[in-house]
């Protein structure tokens, strides 16, 4: 490893309710405030926990049903994701509520971090008569799946064993932090090495390639912003991607 | 015909969105879709809001959004 020296940060994400303060908390041993209802994290807080020589630096966000730019806990998360580069998103998914759930995780996955997810609440899936092949969800999403039961420590060394896996990949050992800094190219690699890419159909994907062409044609912006996910909140007229690029124009 | 024409216990299935903006995009990023089935189960007792079951999970809405979502009955 040549990156030991900077700090890990993973980011906490997922949808309302799904369990992501539980999970922090079992992680990092902290108390944080969790409660039965929405909405409690409100803004990004910070907790770290030792696994084997390193040290991980957990945010915990605020909980999104997906990364649009229309409420304040949106910005949030997204912000952080779009700026602060974390070198792993850890996405909590409810495992009763899968298929709600993946829409954040696809949205996740577009922006080109890799990710690891935790299929929490599988105690109340199973109860549900659920069954989960999270092998199969795996090998579909092209990143690793740890069931979890955050509220009974359920998956607690899985979870950390899978993180650490995920930046000690091939991926990480290049000479990302100091070459790299979380470039375009970089994320690229990840990309091709599992993850995948939500296929928009024959109508919408030439203008979202064309997007993406023209986007990645300018050095400055591709290596800020992943350019497929750039493209494609231009499509949906994200006003607030439309602002990017557009300060980026400025010279901002 | 919208979501707040369905009579409770009925199914429908979603046409199309309505509704613009923030409550437009939060109502399609939790799987309110074109194709979507939905069930009404049940109404508050002060009128708002309505529960609905769609795509494995429950979720309750106000009878003003619900007239946003244009469905067709099953």
């Amino acid at each position: 490893m040549k990156n030991r020296s900077s700090e890990v940060i993973v980011a906490v994400a997922g949808q309302p309710n799904s369990g992501k303060s539980t999970i922090f908390n079992m992680l990092t041993g902290a108390r944080q405030h969790v409660a039965n209802y929405p909405g409690i994290t409100v803004e990004k807080r910070t907790g770290r926990y030792g696994y084997k020589e390193d040290t991980v630096t957990l945010v915990d966000l605020p909980g999104t049903y997906s990364l649009t730019s229309y409420s304040p806990e949106e910005r949030i998360a997204r912000d952080f994701l779009l700026h602060e580069k974390p070198i792993i998103i850890l996405d909590i998914v409810d495992a009763s509520n899968l298929e709600r759930n993946l829409y954040l995780t696809f949205q996740l996955a577009e922006m080109g971090i890799p990710l690891v997810i935790a299929l929490n609440m599988m105690d109340v899936a199973e109860n549900r008569g659920f069954e989960i092949d999270k092998n199969k969800l795996s090998e579909l999403l092209g990143v690793p799946v740890v069931p979890t039961v955050g509220s009974k420590g359920r998956g607690k060394k899985e979870l950390k064993e899978a993180i650490l896996n995920t930046y000690k990949s091939d991926h990480f050992q290049t000479d990302y932090g100091e070459a790299c800094k979380g470039c375009g190219a970089c994320l690229g690699m990840s990309r091709e090495k599992g993850s995948f890419r939500v296929d928009y159909g024959e109508k919408l994907e030439p203008i979202l390639s064309s997007f993406e062409k023209r986007l990645s044609d300018d050095p400055e912006l591709s290596l800020r912003y992943p350019a497929r996910w750039l493209s494609v909140k231009l499509m949906e007229g994200d006003s607030e991607a439309h602002r990017l690029v557009e300060s980026l124009k400025r010279g901002e | 015909m919208t979501l707040n024409d369905i009579k409770l216990g009925c199914e429908c299935r979603i046409v199309e969105v309505n509704l613009g903006g923030a409550t437009g995009q939060r109502l399609m990023d939790m799987g309110f879709t074109p194709g979507t089935k939905v069930k009404i189960v049940r109404n508050a007792p002060l009128v708002d809001p309505v529960n609905l079951l769609l795509r494995g999970y429950h979720v309750s809405i106000r009878h003003n959004e619900a007239k946003g979502v244009e469905v067709e009955q099953l």
